[in-house]
């Protein structure tokens, strides 16, 4: 269940749209946000705020890269594993996140904070090899980094 | 050399309404507003501009396709999808300056008469989507956005439309699905979307940095920016955003025609670690690799095209002479294989034949008869539903034109000629 | 209209024609796979290449979504595009199952017929195929989707024409799927048909899966007998058991598409409980024994009673050659009351339909689908016309203003899937002066005021009819003038009551002392009767039926009936002593169970035993004209001879 206000915003920025699907990703991503990813559940209440069947959201829901639709740790830790990055070596980002947080691509570390995920490029090129970890960007990573970056991301 | 990109920045932060406005800024847009909408459309038509988003449409021809006479509503489409791999210029200006872009959006209206426009962005660039809604606000206040603009009868409202991350996005037909909220999956053309676009009326959909350009063109006129360029067919200027194994990777403002050695050497500071030069994408993911031979040809639409390749986006990616590209181009294909959106066959199926084949070939299991087939899907692809598989063909095209030779040499030794033992 | 040449042949088409279509029309196949007529283009799956040599076009291109134009010089055997093709095939059958023999689809899919067609044999991908989970998906469709080649035929079908919101496309790039949110019966009471629309074996009739291969079937057009809409069909049946029903195309009434019921509901035809034997006094008997029977009983009791003590009943469940056939019973036997409708509520519906509408005012779905205003009267469109819904639906999308004219007393089985203004009587609704509106009425009880202001407001009628064959048997009704059967028993005269595929009330009225039954369903009073003559369904007959809108259709026995040899009682294979050798050398010629006649054959030969002449031919005079209708044509309104 959604919070009553998160309810009103939402019908709200459906109200204002030209149509009700335009809203429809900006939903979703809210949604996602309150509950870490788009459950079942949340599928359900898109689809009452947006008026569609919870197959119609998800049809748009499992399009998108960055809806989850299976349950994630706390923080998202992409990986950008496209060409600038894949010149800057992201592997061995991947093969230190692997060792360091012991999941492989896809998987949650134990404790539940972090799921690893390779994206596609995320226009920070000119700063290969890039990650996101819960939304922060961070740029020319290299594995001494990373172990500070984890640290930090794991304390806040 | 004279900026108009990048002209407000200001090292380290985003420019201010204030700074954009008191150095020139919106004196295109009372420019034009003076004049008839057709008379903005011919400037721009003149100046010679063409679409920075890829494909290098003349943007003012784009424009006049827009029929000026059916009922009902037209709307203007920003593309801030920029997905494409080693292309990060239209985040460099939005992060800098958020004003060129509004202005421009809002001249293009004028000349179009569009009521209602977005700025389609994509996932990740919240920080620039931040900046613009920032910036539509400062506009509508200083009345250069919104309803009666400059006190005439002309309104515009701009609207953000934030994705959530997809590369099929970026071609313009399957974004006017993403943002009507339908599955971003492109259209049938014809009709192309400038007679039937979003919602089923005529729109025009360019790039961040084809709009960004239109506030200096009506400014200082299109004589001026056709000027820029430092070939004579060219016009303007363009970003050039630089990845891979250069020593600084930088996103600059050139003029059109500049070459890749200048580009490269001056202004990227030459190559890292003094590696030597093997190869480019010259314009995104999706362009054929160029060699040592093209480090002198101007880089403008046309004269790329002569050699092969595609000016497109002007994200440059630079590999040094360690690299392996048949390595590089399997990691290319993984990438457009999983941006597939799935709609037609040879894109949907034929991506992944390819991607297993060069996976092969990388791991020294290729055969000679791979060749065979991948030159197959090179042509074959071209008959996709959209321009995706085309363009994720031009690398391998590249890479079969230029280097064939190490290709082979990783059937014969049946392994990859740059990887040491122990990496095997 | 443009002209073209297509392989040397040279064709003209109608302007907008599609090049595949154009090749169509001379005799060319051009191998599709997304490309449905009755679905918007995809150009999604890129089979349909051919080239073009000369002409506005050149090159490479999809012949579904390139209209034909002046000049267009075609080539479907150029080696590029045959090269195409083979391609798209080879790409398609990386992932595809290579299991043909343990697939429903086998036979009948055009998968297999243009793998074959494309020329690629041979597998040079390497690498592992993808595999999907399937999902329940009710009790009329199996879903395997393993077997998908991405098309988007379903999708499109069940979303853009059914209008469903329940079933469509997840995922993306080579991950797509197609399916539901969560595992579930589909809602739309269309989605049978995503079992005809797959061109792959993803969607299979779950009702008759691995009964038998498509070259075992016998099928032959049919007309849907559960409502008054008249779907064209073809029952497929093996071994006497009817084991799919698929849709069968007629543009004038319901395109390429059947409602689920017409396609699944089909157990009371296969099911051994059908009443098979003759029978007289609730003893099995030959035929001729029963009709001889009847004839010698008949003709006793009108000698006694008089032949005003007999009444002659049918049904809309009666071909127009069945109803016909009455007329003629009731003319051999003078003076006894010849009954169509079980009360006077139907009987009023049906006639005053049949009596209100003609050529000019009468909508045919083309009228429906492109109406600017469609009324839906005291009606629950679903249950009593599903296949008008897609029709209705196709105004809606296109902008026309749909009424659902409900007073309350009726409520709608399932959602409508179209939009939709709910208002509580006629005098909200708004006909614009000229504009094209179409007024649909169910078969309930209609008042006679309602029934004239309807008729005032200018716009054309679809009035339902209460049963399948409702107008033809309504049209004899009233040139007959029957008798609703209620009010004839309830005259307290009936000492015969001779009910052939008729509705008995449950229990019939002291003083009827002789009751005769020829149906193929027998109710407990009809199983009592003196004389019970098994008859054929549609299925197993040929006739006529005239739909809601007085369009008359032929159809044509799909099998000769009997009892399906799947549960057959082994007394019909036991009796022999000893049993014969295996396998037997000696055939029987006779069918199990299949004594069963044609409705309108059993009141000829009826006629016939008691002294009237032969009747060979059920449609004379006027109906004559309908003899040589084609079953495979459109079907003919019959408005012109009914009036003649
Ligand atoms: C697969 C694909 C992805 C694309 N991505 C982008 C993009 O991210 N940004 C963009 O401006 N154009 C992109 N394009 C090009 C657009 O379709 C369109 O041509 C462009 O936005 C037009 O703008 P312009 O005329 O200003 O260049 C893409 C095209 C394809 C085929
Ligand atoms: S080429 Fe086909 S599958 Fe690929 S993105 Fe375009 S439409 Fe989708
Ligand atoms: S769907 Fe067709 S090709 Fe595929 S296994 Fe079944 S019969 Fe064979
Ligand atoms: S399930 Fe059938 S109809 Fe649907 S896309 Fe797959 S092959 Fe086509
Ligand atoms: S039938 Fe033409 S592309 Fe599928």
């Amino acid at each position: 269940m959604i919070p009553e206000e998160l309810k009103k915003s939402l019908q709200q920025r459906v109200a204002t749209a030209v149509t009700a699907r335009e809203a429809a990703v900006d939903v979703m991503k809210e949604l996602q946000s309150h509950y870490g990813w788009l459950t079942d559940e949340a599928v359900g209440e898109a689809a009452e705020i947006l008026g569609l069947s919870t197959l119609q959201v998800d049809e748009l829901a499992t399009f998108y890269e960055m809806i989850y639709r299976r349950p994630v740790g706390k923080k998202v830790i992409h990986v950008c594993d496209s060409i600038s990055c894949w010149c800057a070596g992201f592997e061995r980002i991947m093969e230190h996140l692997r060792k360091k947080l012991g999941v492989v691509e896809g998987q949650t570390t134990a404790d539940g904070m972090f799921t690893v995920i390779p994206c596609c490029c995320m226009g920070i090129c000119g700063d290969s090899p890039a990650m996101t970890v819960g939304g922060n960007f961070y740029g020319s990573v290299t594995p001494e980094k990373l172990d500070e970056i984890l640290e930090k991301e794991r304390k806040n | 050399m004279e900026l108009l990109l990048f002209k407000h920045n200001r090292p380290g932060r985003v420019c201010t309404f204030e700074e954009y406005r008191d150095g020139g800024g919106f004196s295109g847009l009372k420019k034009a507003i003076a004049m008839a909408p057709l008379e903005v459309q011919q400037v721009v038509m003149d100046s010679g501009l063409r679409g920075r988003g890829g494909a290098g449409f003349p943007t003012g021809k784009k424009w006049s396709f827009v029929p000026r006479d059916l009922p009902g509503p037209r709307w203007l489409i920003c593309n801030c999808d920029e997905m494409e791999p080693g292309t990060y210029k239209d985040r460099a200006l939005l992060e800098a300056n958020p004003y060129s872009l509004i202005e421009g959006m809002t001249i293009a209206c004028y000349a179009l008469g569009v009521r209602h426009a977005f700025i389609f962005i994509r996932k990740g660039y919240e920080t620039a989507a931040a900046n613009l809604a920032r910036g539509i606000e400062e506009a509508k206040k200083a009345g250069l956005l919104g309803e009666r603009i400059l006190g005439t009868d002309f309104s515009v409202d701009l609207d953000l439309h934030l994705s959530a991350g997809r590369y099929i996005c970026g071609e313009e037909t399957a974004l006017i699905n993403a943002l009507e909220g339908k599955r971003p999956n492109p259209r049938v053309k014809p009709p192309f979307p400038a007679i039937k676009g979003l919602w089923n009326s005529p729109t025009v959909v360019n790039n961040v940095e084809t709009l960004a350009n239109v506030p200096e063109i009506l400014a200082n006129g299109a004589a001026w920016f056709k000027g820029l360029a430092k070939n004579p067919e060219g016009a303007g200027n363009k970003l050039f955003c630089v990845s891979g194994s250069v020593a600084k990777r930088v996103c600059v403002e050139l003029p059109i025609g500049t070459t890749l050695r200048e580009i490269i050497d001056v202004h990227c500071g030459g190559m890292r670690d003094g590696k030597k030069f093997k190869a480019c994408i010259p314009g995104g993911a999706s362009t054929q690799f160029l060699t040592a031979d093209h480090l002198d040809v101007p880089m403008d639409f046309d004269t790329v095209a002569k050699v092969g390749s595609r000016l497109g986006s002007g994200g440059v990616i630079v590999f040094d002479e360690s690299q392996c590209l048949v390595a590089a181009t399997l990691n290319l294909i993984t990438f457009f294989a999983r941006e597939s959106c799935g709609w037609c066959t040879p894109c949907r199926e034929g991506l992944p034949f390819v991607k297993e084949i060069l996976q092969r070939i990388e791991v020294g299991r290729g055969e000679e008869r791979d060749l065979e087939i991948m030159r197959e899907h090179i042509k074959y692809l071209n008959y996709s539903f959209c321009a995706l598989a085309p363009g994720a063909m031009a690398p391998l095209d590249g890479l079969l034109r230029s280097f064939e030779d190490e290709v082979r040499e990783h059937i014969l030794k049946g392994k990859c000629p740059y990887k040491t033992e122990k990496q095997i | 209209m443009p002209k073209l040449t297509i392989d040397n042949i040279p064709v003209e088409v109608p302007q907008g024609t599609s090049v595949l279509e154009a090749a169509r029309s001379v005799g060319i196949t051009i191998p599709h796979f997304c490309y449905h007529p009755a679905l918007a283009i995809a150009a999604a799956c890129r089979l349909c290449a051919v080239k073009l040599l000369d002409g506005p076009v050149k090159g490479i291109q999809m012949s579904c979504s390139l209209a034909a134009q002046d000049g267009m010089v075609v080539s479907t055997t150029d080696p590029e595009a045959m090269k195409l093709r083979s391609l798209v095939i080879e790409w398609l059958m990386i992932n595809h199952p290579h299991d043909c023999p343990v697939c429903d689809e086998g036979g009948e899919c055009l998968l297999q017929d243009f793998t074959i067609a494309g020329g690629h044999g041979r597998r040079r991908y390497q690498g592992n195929k993808r595999t999907h989970m399937n999902q329940y998906l009710g009790e009329g469709i199996y879903h395997e989707m393993n077997r998908c080649i991405q098309c988007y035929r379903c999708v499109r079908f069940y979303q853009e024409y059914a209008g469903g919101t329940d079933f469509g496309v997840m995922g993306s790039a080579g991950r797509v799927y197609f399916g539901r949110f969560e595992e579930g019966q589909l809602e739309s009471p269309l989605s049978g048909n995503l079992v005809d629309i797959c061109p792959t074996g993803v969607f299979t009739d779950k009702t008759g899966r691995f009964r038998a291969r498509y070259w075992d079937y016998q099928f032959s057009p049919a007309v849907c007998q559960h409502c008054s809409v008249g779907c064209n069909t073809s029952p497929q049946a093996f071994h006497r058991e009817l084991i799919k029903i698929v849709g069968r195309r007629n543009d004038n009434v319901n395109g390429w598409f059947i409602c689920d019921r017409g396609r699944f509901d089909k157990e009371y035809l296969n099911t051994p409980l059908r009443p098979r034997d003759p029978m007289v006094d609730g003893t099995p008997c030959e035929y001729e024994e029963a009709l001889a029977a009847l004839a010698a009983r008949v003709a006793d009791l009108a000698k006694v009673h008089g032949p005003e003590s007999i009444v002659i009943a049918g049904s809309p469940r009666l071909s127009l050659e069945g109803a016909l056939m009455l007329t003629e019973l009731a003319e051999h036997l003078k003076g006894a009351t010849l009954s169509f409708y079980a009360g006077p509520a139907e009987s009023e519906v049906s006639l005053g339909a049949v009596k209100l509408l003609n050529e000019q005012n009468a909508a045919t779905v083309r009228d429906l689908e492109g109406a600017d205003c469609v009324v839906l009267y005291e009606l629950d469109l679903i249950e009593e016309g599903a296949m008008l819904v897609p029709a209705v639906r196709k105004a809606a999308v296109r902008g026309g203003q749909v009424y659902l004219v409900s007073s309350g007393q009726r409520t709608l089985s399932k959602p409508l899937p179209f939009a939709y203004r709910q208002v509580a009587s006629l005098d909200e609704v708004i006909i614009e002066g000229g504009a094209k509106g179409v007024v649909i009425c169910g078969a309930a009880p209609r008042p006679a005021e309602e029934m004239a202001q309807i008729a005032s407001l200018g716009a054309k009628l679809m009035l339902l009819q209460p049963g399948p064959n409702g107008f033809a048997v309504g049209t004899v009704a009233l040139e007959s003038r029957a008798v609703p059967l209620s009010e004839v028993l309830s005259s307290g005269k009936v000492k015969a009551l001779l009910a052939f595929e008729a509705e008995l009330p449950d229990r019939l009225p002291e003083g009827v002392t002789l009751l005769a039954c020829a149906d193929w369903r027998a109710s407990d009073l009809a199983k009592g009767a003196a004389v019970f003559l098994p008859t054929t369904t549609w299925i197993e007959s040929d006739g006529t039926a005239v739909n809601f809108e007085g369009r008359a259709q032929h159809f044509q026995r799909s099998f000769k009936a009997g009892l399906p040899l799947k549960g057959l009682d082994p007394k019909y294979y036991q009796h022999q002593s000893p049993a014969p050798l295996h396998p037997p050398r000696v055939p029987h010629g006779e069918i199990p169970g299949g004594k069963e006649r044609d409705c309108w054959k059993v009141v000829a030969q009826l006629i016939e035993k008691m002294g009237g002449g032969s009747m060979a031919e059920p449609l004379t005079g006027k109906w004559g004209a309908l003899r040589d209708l084609d079953p495979e044509g459109g079907g003919i309104r019959v408005f012109g001879l009914r009036d003649r």
